[in-house]
């Protein structure tokens, strides 16, 4: 096959689709590497918090009000509390503990295994599927290809939420708390920084990211209890690739993981979850730090 | 109330001194430990399938708190290696068994195919884990979890991806062992019992091994990064290329796991690879404490105990991962130094006695 | 909107039976505590096989965990509802029956413990259960060793059926038995259905692992077998757990196939549907056969669309028996949906296994393999036997037209057509090939 007969096969459907994958991807991953770069904790849960989101705006559409967009933001609050709850029961007698990052890693898979169970107990493991809200239920036709509006939404919204968040970080005083508590805690603390508070804040923040995520994934995907376990390894590489701590390094990552996973398999028939693998190695070997590095940047 | 526990206490401890000056002296104590492990094998059928696994698992988890434990260094990959020597195992009794049966006839072909797997298995690992631990040993800390992370799911996709139909892919591949023929008699080598002690010897040698190599002047240097690398730096010590070596001894005994494993449990599969089975050796080092010697033993043994103990209940069994969850996070919490930390404060508010580093094996 | 609440309501009624279970249950809950708390206080003196004369025990070994959990949830509302009606009208020839469930967690090393401790420790009389074809082709050797028989209730593979020897992958041996449709037979019925439509062009969208393949395979070698004019033009094999199949979907659509096979399942069909019908291929592609839609979606008031095919290796409507209905309408009681095929198959092997003790007098392994070879036997999925040869129950190719059911709220499969799959049809239209029949 020569390149002529190759570029014509990538339409914009897609990109679409990659940038879409791309959106959900970073609200994970973003939580992912907020919480890393300023607790020093790998959260194994994230998937599971993610997952949870989906299966609380489903609850809430179904049994409380069918209204999509409260859903959502009720569901990512929700799953905020649990994050929060998690870290100031299991995760905060941890900080001082020597060599306690893996202790934090096993007690966050703990609390995978734990939520699974829970989920599966409630609803039950069986798939649900749920309505994409009536404003974006119709399909958009770009020359060959078809795609449902709600992509361009969900799209729309990760971008909203990078911009707030490197506003928040930036331009806030709260921000500035965390940029020099994540580059330094003790000098943070001495400085009168409440760092127990502001952490469980974090922890919320991160989880509430993951609640979106899982909340705006459910019109597009089916929800079941292994939503997250997949979603997981996805948002290790792309903090990987963008760097642990990095926002704009998640926001990045994400996108070419969600690109690669949409382009990829036309090219690759063979190989293509090796991909991933492969240029997490490559980023780590050449440029630990990431495509981009630090905090607020 | 507190009067009775005082009461039970004393009287513990001075049985517990009376043993100790009454010579239970750790020849004694050896010595008790080998009787057990071979009357392990007379124990009912299941109980010695399932301490064969737990002494598969222990090595495993001895092989990766080599690197862990006395380099510092977290692998979130090494099931990639456990991988090697399971379908090691399986691929050379697949495709060279009946070429070794033609050659030294087929009356003692199983045993020589086997042993033959086995060294061939672990070499494989080896030479796998030269250029994967030259490449990961770069890296520190969080780092280093994540690129072994990477290597290990890696290999897990090489598996499913089949190249050549070598792996055979998603349903990995069955191991048969077959039987010899000792006087007429017709022995299966994956008799149980059998079974058993040939775990039992080869997992002894290398934890003798491991034992020996972290008490040398090698294990010495070892201890030294793990405390500080940039002290070790400054000492002259090749810090990379001593964990370069780490890594690569490492590997091999998880690959020795990996091989005994896919005898026991008649299969390779691509499972072996996925890192949530390197996971499990992290999870065991952790539980049973990382900074002990026996550490990765004891928490292999918790490991495989407690889900078993989970699945005689129905009630429990349907729910498992719950249990097993809040199980590993309490570990985590309560017991800071894991179970056999936990064992020597026992052991000393007992018996009232210093917790020595007697153990001799203990890295601190 | 209200559906979808009773579905979370329904969810909540059908937890009792199993809360009622472990009740049940207790008391030999609590006899199994001492005695495994005994064991863990000395290991090497552990060893509680029951020897109760008045017990029958059977092992259910599912996926409980993880994935493809859906699957195990649905087989322990078969199992569970067998075994109450069976000791309610005075057990196996007068003798209570106990099923124990245990969680294969979809992989070989956990599966053949679970096995093991279920022969050796709980003394199980037989075993039953498997829904992960690579798990089962690895247990079948195991059970052959020690001689326990088994009955695969859901694992499709024809390997697991066809003689060891038949094929370089085949793995069938006196002990092991299935009494559900397999994939060799499901296919055929696929490739029955190609022939009566007007599509030439046939394409793939399955799972990346050994399933995904097979099925193609086999709906290939039978269309050729059966002469349908037809030609393979695209496949795709996306790994489990995807969560956009888009570029997948895309790349079938540019193929423009007039027909497509898929075997997705779970999760991941939900997930394909949803986005299958958003990138407009329910205009595109005339006819899509669903080979395993009917496994857990359907009953659930699932994603499929109606007016498409899907297949089932049980219908509750077919055949029209008085025991089907009976079972359809209990079921329906009891758990406020229709029975999907993976309930039936562990609710029938139950009943196997009651038939095969009453008719030897026996719990001896031994004797329950030679009542099983061979066995003719009825249930909810109507008369069958099973093939002597391979031990692969001889039931039919069931493939319909998905449509919506206002009384049951479910989806059902009207009009629905039987094709009789026994070993003469399937080896006259698998001549050619090297594919085994495992019928």
């Amino acid at each position: 096959m020569n390149f002529t007969t190759l570029v014509p096969l990538i339409g914009i459907g897609d990109i679409v689709v990659g940038l879409s994958l791309g959106s959900r991807l970073f609200l994970i991953a973003v939580g992912l590497s907020l919480i890393f770069g300023v607790l020093g904790v790998l959260n194994f849960a994230h998937g599971a918090l993610y997952m949870l989101g989906a299966y609380f705006a489903l609850a809430v559409t179904t049994s409380v009000v069918d209204n999509f967009w409260l859903a959502v933001v009720i569901g990512a609050l929700a799953v905020g509390v649990v994050g929060a709850l998690i870290e100031v029961a299991t995760i905060r007698p941890l900080y001082e503990r020597a060599e306690g990052e893996l202790d934090q890693l096993i007690v966050t898979f703990g609390f995978v295994l734990i939520i699974h169970e829970l989920v599966r107990f409630i609803w039950g493991s069986q798939p649900y599927s749920m309505d994409t809200p009536a404003l974006f239920d119709f399909s958009v036709t770009v020359g060959a290809s078809t795609f449902s509006a709600y992509r361009i939404l969900v799209i729309g919204l990760a971008a909203l939420v990078m911009l707030s968040l490197w506003l928040f970080i930036t331009r806030t005083y709260f921000g500035s708390l965390v940029r020099g508590t994540s580059s330094d805690r003790e000098m943070a603390s001495m400085l009168g920084v409440d760092v127990p508070r502001l952490y469980t804040g974090v922890f919320f923040l991160g989880s509430v990211l993951a609640g979106l995520g899982g909340a705006l994934s459910a019109p597009l995907q089916s929800t079941s209890p292994a939503l997250g376990d997949q979603v997981i390894i996805d948002a290790f590489i792309i903090v990987v690739i963008g760097g642990l701590g990095s926002m704009t390094g998640a926001f990045v990552g994400a996108m070419i993981i969600g690109l690669l996973q949409s382009i990829g398999p036309q090219f690759i028939a063979a190989g293509h979850i090796a991909i991933p693998f492969l240029a997490m190695v490559l980023v780590l070997l050449f440029r630990p730090e990431g495509l981009f590095g630090g905090i607020g940047e | 109330m507190s009067g009775d526990e005082d009461g039970t206490r004393t009287g513990l401890a001075a049985f517990g001194s009376a043993a100790v000056t009454d010579g239970w002296t750790r020849e004694r104590i050896s010595l008790l430990v080998a009787i057990g492990l071979v009357a392990m094998a007379f124990a009912p059928s299941f109980q010695v399938y399932l301490f064969t696994e737990f002494l598969i698992i222990a090595l495993f988890a001895l092989g990766f708190n080599l690197l862990y434990g006395y380099t510092g260094l977290l692998s979130f990959g090494h099931g990639l290696f456990f991988a090697g020597g399971s379908y090691g195992v399986a691929i050379v009794l697949r495709d060279l068994g009946p070429v070794i049966a033609d050659v030294v006839g087929s009356g003692i072909a199983p045993v020589v195919t086997f042993a033959l797997a086995m060294v061939i298995a672990v070499m494989i690992v080896v030479v796998v884990a030269i250029p994967v631990g030259w490449l990961s040993v770069r890296l520190e800390e969080i780092y280093f979890a994540l690129i072994t992370l990477a290597f290990g799911m890696l290999g897990f996709s090489f598996i499913l991806q089949n190249p050549g139909g070598i792996t055979n892919g998603t349903d990995g591949i069955l191991v048969l062992l077959g039987s010899v023929e000792i006087g007429g008699m017709d022995v299966r080598l994956g008799d149980r019992q059998l079974y058993y002690f040939l775990t039992l010897g080869i997992v002894a040698s290398a934890t003798y091994t491991i034992w020996r190599i972290v008490n040398s002047p090698f294990g010495a240097v070892c201890k030294a990064i793990r405390e500080s690398p940039d002290r070790a730096a400054a000492l002259g010590i090749d810090v990379t290329h001593h964990r370069w070596m780490t890594f690569i001894l490492s590997a091999l005994f998880v690959g020795i796991a990996g091989a005994l494993m896919a005898g026991l449990a008649s299969v390779a599969s691509p499972y072996h690879a996925h890192w949530t089975n390197s996971a499990t050796a992290v999870v065991a080092t952790v539980i049973g404490g990382a900074t002990f010697f026996a550490g990765p033993i004891v928490g292999a043994f918790i490991y495989l105990y407690v889900r078993w103990g989970i699945s005689r209940f129905p009630a429990l069994e349907a729910h498992w991962e719950l249990f097993f969850g809040a199980l590993l996070i309490a570990v985590v919490l309560y017991f800071k130094i894991g179970a056999v930390g936990g064992l020597l404060l026992l052991r000393e508010r007992l018996f009232g006695a210093e917790t020595s580093t007697d153990g001799g094996g203990e890295t601190e | 909107m209200e559906k979808d609440q009773r579905k979370i309501e329904n969810k909540n009624n059908q937890r009792s039976p199993i809360r009622a279970s472990s009740e049940r249950n207790s008391r030999v809950g609590r006899r199994r505590f001492l005695q495994s708390a005994g064991v863990v206080g000395a290991v090497a003196l552990a060893g509680c096989a029951d020897d109760d004369e008045d017990v029958v025990r059977l092992g259910a070994t599912y996926i409980f965990s993880g994935f493809a959990s859906l699957y195990g949830d649905e087989a322990e509302r078969g199992f569970e509802m067998a075994e109450e009606e069976i000791n309610e009208n005075g057990g196996i020839n007068g003798q209570e029956l106990e099923i124990i469930q245990r969680d294969t967690e979809g992989d070989a090393d956990s599966a053949i413990r679970q096995m093991n401790s279920l022969v050796e420790e709980d003394g199980v009389h037989g075993l039953f259960g498997l829904d992960s074809s690579g798990v089962a082709q690895a247990i079948a050797p195991q059970a052959e060793d020690i001689g326990m028989p088994y009955m695969v209730t859901h694992a499709a593979t024809p390997f697991l059926t066809s003689p060891v020897g038949e094929h370089d992958n085949s793995v069938g041996n006196d002990y092991v038995f299935r009494n559900c449709n397999s994939l060799a037979q499901d296919m055929f019925g696929a490739a029955r259905v190609a022939e009566e439509l007007d599509a030439d062009e046939w394409a793939t969208i399955g799972p990346d692992y050994a399933f995904g393949y097979e099925t193609w395979d086999y709906f290939r070698d039978f269309c050729e077998g059966l002469g349908v004019d037809a030609e393979f033009t695209e496949e795709q094999y996306p790994a489990l757990e995807t969560s956009d199949f888009s570029p997948y979907i895309s790349a079938i659509l540019g193929a423009e196939p007039d027909g497509v096979i898929t075997p997705l399942w779970g999760a991941d069909l939900t997930t394909f549907v949803s986005q299958a019908d958003d990138a407009g291929w329910f205009d595109a592609i005339d006819y899509t056969l669903f080979s395993v839609g009917m496994g857990t979606d359907l009953p659930a008031g699932g994603p499929l669309p109606g007016g498409q095919h899907a297949s089932t290796r049980y219908s509750p409507f077919t055949p029209e028996t008085d025991e089907n209905e009976t079972f359809r309408e209990a079921y329906y009681d009891e758990y406020d949906t229709l029975p999907t095929y993976n309930a039936e198959g562990a609710y029938r092997a139950v009943y196997m296994y009651k038939e095969a003790i009453e008719s030897t007098g026996s719990t001896d392994a031994d004797d329950l393999v030679d009542a099983f070879n061979g066995m003719e036997h009825s249930g909810p999925v109507g008369d069958y036997r099973l093939e002597e040869r391979t031990n692969q129950a001889v039931v039919p190719a069931i493939w319909g037209v998905v449509s919506y059911d206002d009384g049951w709220e479910s989806n059902v499969l009207d009009p629905v057509e039987v094709y009789e799959a026994g070993p003469e049809e399937l080896e006259s239209a698998l001549e050619g090939s090297d594919l085994p029949t495992g019928v």
